[in-house]
């Protein structure tokens, strides 16, 4: 922050786009190519898969890997890598949506602790403390089962959960964010001005925050996948015969030692998915300047 | 003295987290849907059972009494009886208890080795190729859900190489060898996930603390390599090692819910889910109050670990 | 003339590699005899810390290095590790620019001491090196030598831990010694310490030193022979005397008449223009664009060290036509500014505790401490007013309460008459937008994710009302005013120098048209060169605007060039206030005196007095007892100091009579000893 580089990014002419891909770090072109064929094939995959999601008959059940099924064919006939094409979009747009309203809960509710300050700041982050001392994927486990069965396995119920899990960890980055920003002169000179608590979040804090919360949500997307998948595999998440990859790999690992390759696919999909987005997270986060950890503890 | 203090006052704010956090877990189980006292009786019990068995387990209390009441029979160190199999839960708590610490020390084992020599190989060998190389390496590992992972393992050891059994099924018959295989696979996983992360983290601190002033100065002081690393980098790279080290152990506690269910390993975590797939309330609370403490309690003891290692905190 | 001990011949180092290569340091050639302390002076990034590491055989994984580096003859750049072990810390040791960070956390200081000794065969035993420890925290001044080993280094304070530093510098009695700005980081009383020690060091041990700072005034005392650093380039050597007297470089001009001075005399009108941009250096000589003096070649040509006379040397190809310059020169001295106008802000028994306390603490009955106690003074229109103390002394404190950041515990502060509510909330608009106030650190005090324009266009649109339209042509003055181009409207901080950046903080406070500026330490965290040229901005703003100032520092010199009226803090008591001219020449309050003789000067020789490192007394009637040199006995312990008038205005609080502190003042304005 207090370095005096002088700034290379700003102003961007209109052949921008080209000179920042050829100065971006490795890993986020490497992450950019490896997401953009990942959303390539979940928007068209429907269009060109070679069978249904729940078409039978597609082949030979635990007949393997061969040109025409290249992963595979399940227990009740059903082309694997047609499944896997068909659940790309699912399991993107769960992972997206479920952080994206993590983050928005998550940023309000941080935001406004560190800056209000007192004793709302002091229960608030007494209760999000709590919520994080439950091991992520046990409270999820525990939300869905409180959630009930009327709920269970609809997609909305998944993306909360996400959200649920995500928030008050959000929310703890954000205070902290907030706070360190709090403290700087330039907010002081704001408030001696006798500008407003909304004038201030937004004119000095928001903007001060953009590159936090940005990072932050890079890594989170990256996991979100790891959850849904988690859900999913331990059966507190989609239900059958959604293609959702975690359930197809739980399904298909009792045909492991017939035909590896019914897990092997949706387990490359998930795999290849997650590395492009934590690649990507870490090239983003190299531009902006700030550490990431990836991985979630 | 004021170590005391300062330590006084972790242990106190874990004890408050403690407490919101068995509210939390009551909350949960209390909003868990369906009437306890039918699913105990099954669907043909008559209403007066039912109601006879309602006012035994006291469900007609309002829900902080009854909060109160479990808070109080928990203190005495009674957990309850499970619902479905009628047991008391510290008995069906025991065998899993242990079968998951053997689990946890089987993974630490082979945590250890497994973070700090590439760690440390990265930071001394700082923007060459093999730093850049065990990057992608740790990157691609971290990426993978333990699921995935577990299950990897599984085709290559279990369905190509048959080294191992593919259930990881054991009770006390079990001899000790076939323990030991029984959980070489479920233990890989973890240390792995565990170690990957750690390497991560002690890389970057490593270099930090490579890179600090006083490295320097100790070179300038004319000391060879080796005592610099000893004497003057490794007492600082204790405290993030130790810190990243915690982090680990409360993740393990929820990450074993995973892998023994992959693995049907009879411990905690497959406990925990089964008590949640069967919605069995005193057995959930326990066990998701126990994964609660344990994940408090290694974040306490880094944060007590980082005040005694570190004398700035300790005498400040 | 025998060999000397150090020799740098053609000495270039380069990091990275290709397109990206930065020159550090080029063709640089200096010698250091036995005993001799040679100072290497320049502005941050000019390569001057670069070259001193190289005297310590420091290799940066990215850097390059050709050339030799002579040291008793060994060429260290091409020396093995071992043998480079056997040298550093035994006959060549650093004094490292931050102590704090370059002494390990986690071991004792002593530990740290003992190990250079052990390592290199200097103590016998673990009891001969505790003894030997304890005779070197002697020698450096720590206190209670024979148990302060056994402390970490976060119990000592910043001068103890240099001090520490020094020890271990100096364990193996080495023949050079390398000090990498190593007052830096500390205090003006404690830097004056530090300074005073190494030089007694010197006298008394014979070492060699090479001194690297970016303050050519502490070169004045300490160093026998001065190097100037521009860019990576030497551009002039001469014996530290004649630097001073008659400088050759117009680099080295601009650096002396950046130095301010106490004498209020005048200033060398050879200011510093620009700051060095490392990216955009001209073939030829790297200062040319920064230069008044250059001619079209001087961008062309490489210019190289050429002898001018016995054992100076300078770079410059003009040297001849510029002759030797006056380093008085004509300036526009010390003002006077009219201090008969109404009284502006009226300041009268203010006391005030630190910060906003926590509901924990307050409920646990703990009380911040008293930091400031019955402080009065008033600041007439036009004027500018001084706060001087050491850092502590609650000077910010004050200025925290006027802008209504801290609520006041006693006292009151009445603004152009009418009193002024304590609370930011229960003023008036009129009130906040007349009061501004401008941060030390303009990293901190600018959104780093606002354009100049909009950090100037935000307070124009809250207090003027107008719209962006109309407040464009606003910008565009308020930046010529500072002396911006309009230009910089469209850049964010992060592309600005330190010194534009605080050029944009005045600004944003002056298009408020503000009746009072809070000017706390504006210039502390600037190098000395822009420091200067702020300085002269703030001088020109004062005429200009006729707004009345609140200038609080702890550099005497600004303050003698700047104020009108000064008033001299210690531990949150007034000591001494009045004129500016009348608080610089004697009766002295005794912590005035002690400020003067602890500035460093670059334009007389230093004259000592045994001073006293004693801490100030908890809980006495005056809260210099126990530091004071002059104490008179119990009565300073236990009766408070009565305030005396010495006419003028000027009036000081202590025991000692007006006639008594006359006597013992030894200060001496530079000027009158000329």
């Amino acid at each position: 922050m207090t370095t005096v580089t002088p700034s290379q990014a700003p102003v961007t002419p209109p052949s921008g786009l080209a000179r920042f891909w050829r100065r971006a770090p490795s890993s986020l072109r490497v992450g950019a190519i490896i997401l953009a064929i990942h959303v390539v094939v979940a928007v068209t995959g429907p269009l060109w898969a070679p069978y249904g999601v729940a078409q039978m008959g597609a082949g030979i059940p635990l007949s393997g890997a061969s040109l025409a099924h290249p992963f595979g064919i399940d227990q009740l006939g059903r082309d694997v890598f047609s499944r896997v094409v068909h659940g790309g979009h699912i399991v993107m747009l769960l992972a997206l949506s479920g952080t994206l309203l993590g983050l928005v809960i998550g940023a309000v509710i941080g935001l406004l602790s560190g800056y209000l300050r007192g004793w709302i700041d002091e229960v608030i982050m007494r209760l999000v403390e709590a919520m994080i001392s439950i091991p992520f994927l046990v409270l999820g486990l525990l939300a869905v089962s409180a959630a009930g069965p009327e709920l269970s396995g609809s997609p909305l119920l998944v993306i909360m959960v996400v959200a649920f899990l995500y928030a008050p960890r959000i929310a703890r980055l954000a205070r902290s964010a907030a706070l360190e920003i709090v403290t700087k002169d330039f907010v002081t000179i704001a408030r001696l001005r006798g500008e407003s608590p909304w004038s201030v979040v937004r004119r000095e804090l928001l903007p001060n925050t953009t590159s936090v919360l940005l990072v932050e949500f890079a890594v989170r997307t990256g996991y979100a996948p790891v959850l849904v998948g988690s859900l999913g595999f331990l059966g507190f998440g989609m239900r059958p015969p959604t293609p959702e990859w975690g359930l197809m790999i739980s399904e298909n690992r009792t045909l492991l030692l017939a035909s590896p390759v019914t897990v092997l696919g949706p387990g490359l999909m998930l795999a290849s998915l997650v590395v492009g987005l934590n690649l990507f997270t870490e090239g983003l986060a190299r531009i902006l300047g700030r550490t990431v950890q990836i991985g979630q503890r | 003295m004021t170590v005391l203090r300062l330590i006084a006052g972790r242990v106190l704010v874990s004890l408050l987290t403690l407490l919101l956090v068995s509210m939390l877990i009551f909350a949960f189980v209390e909003i868990l849907p369906g009437d306890v006292a039918s699913r105990i009786l099954g669907r043909d019990a008559t209403e007066a059972s039912l109601a006879v068995l309602r006012e035994r387990l006291h469900l007609n209390d309002p829900a902080p009494e009854r909060y109160v009441r479990w808070l109080g029979t928990l203190l005495t160190g009674d957990l309850g009886t499970a619902l479905t199999s009628a047991r008391p839960i510290n008995e069906i708590l025991a065998p899993r208890i242990t079968n998951t610490l053997l689990l946890s020390a089987f993974a630490l084992a082979i945590y250890f080795p497994l973070c700090l020599i590439p760690a440390a190989l990265q930071a001394l060998n700082r923007d060459r190729s093999l730093d850049h190389a065990l990057s992608v390496v740790t990157l691609i590992i971290v990426s993978l859900p333990e699921f995935l992972l577990a299950t990897l393992l599984m085709v290559v050891f279990v369905a190509w190489a048959g080294l191992f059994p593919a259930m990881s099924v054991v009770d006390d018959t079990t001899s000790f060898w076939d323990y030991l295989r029984a959980i070489a696979l479920p233990g890989t996983t973890l240390g792995v996930v565990m170690a990957v992360y750690a390497v991560r983290m002690l890389r970057d601190n490593l270099i930090e603390v490579l890179d600090a002033d006083y490295i320097r100065m100790a070179e300038f002081k004319g000391l060879s390599r080796w005592r610099v690393m000893i004497r003057h980098a490794l007492p600082n790279a204790l405290v993030p090692t130790l810190n990243v080290t915690a982090l680990n152990l409360a993740y393990l506690v929820g990450g074993v819910v995973v892998v023994e269910k992959v693995f049907a390993f009879p411990g905690f975590g497959s406990l925990l889910i089964d008590a949640l797939q069967l919605r069995d309330a005193p057995l959930i609370e326990s066990t998701v109050l126990i994964t609660a403490t344990v994940y408090i309690g290694a974040n306490l003891v880094a944060d007590v670990g980082a005040v005694l290692l570190n004398p700035r905190l300790r005498t400040g | 003339m025998t060999e000397p001990l150090v020799a740098v011949e053609d000495l270039a180092i380069t990091y990275g590699q290709g397109v990206e290569a930065l020159a550090a340091v080029q063709s640089v050639g200096f010698t250091i005899g036995k005993g001799e302390a040679f100072g290497l002076v320049g502005e941050s990034g000019c390569g001057k810390s670069t070259l001193a590491y190289q005297l310590m055989g420091y290799r940066h994984p990215a850097a390059r290095a050709t050339g030799r580096v002579l040291f008793k003859g060994t060429d260290l750049l091409a020396l093995a590790a071992p043998a480079l072990q056997r040298l550093r810390g035994d006959r060549v040791a650093l004094v490292p620019q931050n102590p704090t960070t370059a002494l390990n956390p986690a071991i004792r200081v002593g530990t740290q001491l003992a190990e250079v000794l052990h390592v290199h065969g200097r103590a016998a035993s673990v009891e001969a090196a505790a003894t030997r420890a304890a005779e070197l925290f002697e020698r450096v001044g720590l206190p209670t030598p024979r148990t302060i080993g056994r402390r970490y280094p976060h119990e000592l304070s910043g001068g103890q831990q240099q001090r520490v530093c020094i020890a271990i510098a100096l364990a193996c009695e080495p023949d050079l010694v390398v000090l990498d700005e190593p007052t830096t980081g500390l205090d003006v009383t404690t830097q004056e310490q530090i300074i005073d020690l190494l030089i007694e060091l010197r006298g008394r041990l014979g070492m060699s030193m090479l001194y690297v700072t970016h303050d050519l005034g502490v070169l004045a005392q300490i160093a026998d022979r001065v190097g100037v650093m521009y860019a990576g380039h030497m551009v002039e050597v001469a014996p530290t005397e004649e630097l001073f007297s008659s400088p050759r470089h117009p680099y080295t001009r601009g650096l002396i008449a950046a130095i301010p001075r106490l004498d209020g005399g005048p200033r060398s009108p050879h200011r510093l223009r620009g700051y060095l941009r490392r990216l955009e250096l001209p073939e030829g000589c790297a200062f040319a664009p920064r230069c008044d003096e250059a001619e079209p070649s001087c961008a062309q040509r490489r210019q190289t060290l050429e002898a001018v006379g016995p054992g100076r040397a300078v770079a410059c190809q003009r040297w001849r036509a510029l002759g030797a310059i006056d380093t008085a020169g004509a300036g526009d001295g010390a003002e006077v500014a009219a201090t008969d106008g109404a009284s502006v802000l009226d300041v009268t028994g203010l006391t005030l505790r630190y910060g906003r306390q926590g509901v924990l603490a307050r409920l646990a009955g703990q009380v911040p401490p008293v930091v400031v106690r019955d402080v009065s003074f008033s600041i007439k229109a036009g004027e500018t007013f001084a706060l001087v103390g050491e850092s502590g002394s609650g000077k910010s404190t004050i200025a925290r309460a006027i802008s209504g950041l801290l609520p006041l515990v006693a006292g009151s502060i009445a603004f152009q008459g009418q009193a002024l509510a304590p609370a930011l909330a229960a003023r008036t608009p009129d009130q906040m937008r007349r009061i501004q106030y401008v941060f030390q650190n303009p990293d901190a005090s600018l959104n780093p994710r606002a354009r100049v324009a909009s950090i100037l266009g935000r307070p124009i649109a809250k207090y003027l009302g107008l719209d962006e339209a109309t407040a464009r042509p606003r910008i565009e003055d308020a930046l010529r005013e500072v002396r911006l181009d309009a230009g910089y409207a469209r850049r964010f901080p992060d592309q600005l120098s330190g010194g534009e950046r605080q050029r944009v903080a005045i600004a944003r406070a002056l298009v408020a048209q503000p009746t009072l500026l809070l000017c706390d330490e504006v210039l502390s965290s600037l190098d000395v060169s822009v420091q200067a040229n702020v300085l002269d901005l703030l001088r020109a703003l004062k005429r200009e605007t006729g707004v009345a100032m609140l200038f609080i520092s702890h550099d005497l010199a600004v303050v003698r060039e700047l104020a009108d009226r000064v008033g001299v803090l210690f531990r949150g008591t007034l000591f001494e206030i009045g004129r500016n001219a009348d608080v610089f020449t004697p009766p002295f309050h005794p912590y005035t005196h002690e400020l003067l003789m602890a500035v460093p000067s670059a334009h007389l020789k230093r004259r000592r007095v045994p001073r006293r490192d004693s801490v100030a007394l908890q809980g006495a009637a005056c809260s210099y007892a126990g530091r004071c040199p002059w104490q008179k006995g119990e009565t300073c312990v236990t009766a408070p100091p009565p305030w005396r008038e010495a006419g003028n205005g000027l009036r000081i609080r202590c025991h000692l009579t007006l006639d008594e502190l006359t006597a013992k003042a030894v200060w001496r304005a530079e000027g009158a000893a000329a």
